[in-house]
């Protein structure tokens, strides 16, 4: 019995009377998880699993994302002929397969970004991680009209031609919007419907699309347009029946008859769960800088989650791959800080140099000689800050070049910048076991 | 607590969600609907709605292009 398996919980007795809230979620631990399996988070998926990162994808809904919502795409290069939104995306999944990334087709509804170890929560469990990117891109923006609710999934209002395109064969159906999407999808509609007609907010002739596209619809014989119009509200029993379309320049009510209604009037982030968490603008995309990264340590974000200016496949795929490198890049970072630079076993001896400074990188051979002056009692690790401002960053402290950080059981204990000899020898004998007679 | 399968195999949008949403009325709190499908329309639509709804979902890809809504009814 498969409730058995899902949710153990619920079948004993014991448990049961705790209630479901309380049913104990089970943890899981992963190098990466990646939230939303559109294009970008398929994209870093590939770029972790093949790093050989324990990789874990969650999605709510269907594997592809948006890209699935459409026909034909033509701009995505490699496909000269274009191709199937979803036919695309289902090789992207593909591709991430291979590389062995878990997936879970389930919805994250919480997340946890302080410390090192982030936990990404869901119906049933929790899991724990040391890097999470974010591609949970957008959903389809509604209206906001009367009524609009009672008749969303399936009583007449659609955000996706090619899902309800078929249903609609021989229907008169009504496309709200007039950008790309609006128009090209209103045209793919036409194939189906007996006529489409689209309500434009703008004056007449006038779209968001580009030209060729509305140059196409408006010689498309089954499209019909009706200008400076929005929806006032959706009328009808338990289907759609009608849109009461306002005519925004004589404020005329204008009902028109339907079988459905497509909705193209942009998106929205799907960022609620990270509120408070990841800096956002003030439409609440997630803002980031060019590597991606949220100003969380091990929190990227990729796709069109991200406030950028073209929102398209390509570039998501282009985020996916860098957020996929800098978090496998990050999370051998951790463990290089962890294992090497805040060792326990010996004292430690963490020299902050700069290989443009000249001074400071004369200096190394000195350290090495005093590290091995004292045999297995010292170890000496070096950071450029020129390459390595992040581990710098990680040291909590922003310093000069020429700076030592002396270490007791992976904890700094004293940060000098005195480097002559004489000082070195001195702070060294104070934290060593068996101190030492200064070297030439 | 009873564990209902609806098969929706071989079905397209909008056929799966409305035989989900008659199912999910006849079942009580604590019950489990699985839902068979094979349409990739249907994957978009029922699981936003039923969580929308209030239930518990959760999704399992059975084969490629084939999988298994279990809806979990809590209210
Ligand atoms: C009708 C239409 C036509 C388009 N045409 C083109 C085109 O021709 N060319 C082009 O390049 N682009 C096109 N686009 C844009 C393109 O689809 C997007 O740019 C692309 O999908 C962005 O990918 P993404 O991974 O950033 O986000 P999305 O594709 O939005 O994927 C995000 C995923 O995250 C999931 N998710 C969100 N929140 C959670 C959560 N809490 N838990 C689990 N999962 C979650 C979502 O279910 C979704 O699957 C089109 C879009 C639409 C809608």
């Amino acid at each position: 019995m498969r409730k058995l398996h899902m949710w153990p919980s619920e079948t004993c007795g014991a448990v049961q009377i705790i209630g479901r809230d309380m049913r104990e979620k089970k943890v899981e631990q992963y190098d990466v998880v990646i939230i939303g399996g559109g294009a970008s988070g398929l994209t870093a998926a590939i770029y972790c699993g093949r790093a050989r990162l324990n990789t874990l994808l969650i999605e709510k809904s269907l594997m592809g994302g948006l890209a699935t919502y459409t026909n034909e795409i033509e701009n995505y290069p490699g496909f000269p002929e274009g191709i199937g939104g979803l036919a695309l995306m289902e090789l992207f999944h593909k591709q991430a397969k291979k590389f062995d990334v878990k997936f879970k087709l389930t919805d994250v509804k919480s997340v946890d970004f302080e410390g090192d170890v982030k936990k990404v929560e869901t119906f049933r469990n929790i899991f724990e991680c040391k890097a999470v990117i974010v591609g949970s891109g957008g959903r389809p923006r509604t209206t906001g009209a009367t009524n609009e609710e009672k008749y969303l999934f399936d009583k007449g209002i659609s955000f996706c031609a090619t899902c309800d395109a078929a249903a609609n064969t021989d229907k008169t159906v009504m496309v709200i919007g007039s950008g790309d999407a609006a128009i090209e999808e209103g045209m793919f509609l036409t194939r189906f419907a007996k006529k489409v007609i689209v309500s434009v907010i703008h004056d007449v002739g006038k779209m968001d699309a580009n030209e060729i596209a509305r140059e196409q619809a408006l010689g498309n014989p089954k499209m019909e347009f009706m200008w400076n119009t929005v929806v006032d509200s959706f009328e009808g029993g338990e289907q759609l029946e009608t849109v009461n379309l306002k005519n925004l320049k004589t404020g005329e009510i204008l009902p028109v008859v339907v079988d459905s209604c497509f909705e193209f009037i942009g998106y929205e982030p799907n960022t609620e769960i990270f509120k408070e968490k990841l800096n956002m603008s003030k439409r609440d995309y997630i803002i980031t800088n060019e590597v991606m990264e949220t100003g969380v340590p091990g929190v990227y974000a990729c796709g069109d989650v991200r406030e950028k200016e073209l929102k398209q496949i390509s570039t998501a795929v282009g985020d996916g791959a860098i957020a996929g490198v800098e978090a496998e890049k990050y999370i051998a970072e951790t463990e290089v800080f962890a294992n090497q630079i805040m060792q326990k076993e010996r004292i430690g001896m963490i020299y902050v140099y700069s290989a443009i400074d000249a001074p400071s990188r004369e200096m190394l051979p000195m350290m090495q000689e005093i590290e091995a002056a004292y045999g297995d009692q010292v170890k000496l690790s070096v950071i450029d800050q020129y390459k390595g401002q992040r581990l710098c960053d990680r040291l909590a402290c922003d310093v000069d070049p020429m700076t030592i950080f002396y270490t007791e059981d992976g904890e700094v204990v004293e940060i000098s910048s005195e480097c002559d000899r004489p000082s070195i020898f001195d702070m060294l004998n104070k934290l060593v076991a068996k101190p030492i007679e200064q070297t030439a | 607590m009873q564990e209902v399968m609806l098969d929706c195999l071989g079905e397209a949008c909008p056929i799966p969600l409305v035989k989900a949403q008659k199912k999910l009325e006849e079942l009580a709190v604590g019950d489990v609907l699985i839902v068979q499908i094979d349409h990739s329309c249907a994957m978009k639509n029922l699981p936003e709605w039923a969580r929308e709804a209030g239930h518990n979902v959760e999704i399992e890809e059975v084969d490629d292009g084939e999988w298994e809504v279990v809806i979990e009814k809590v209210k």
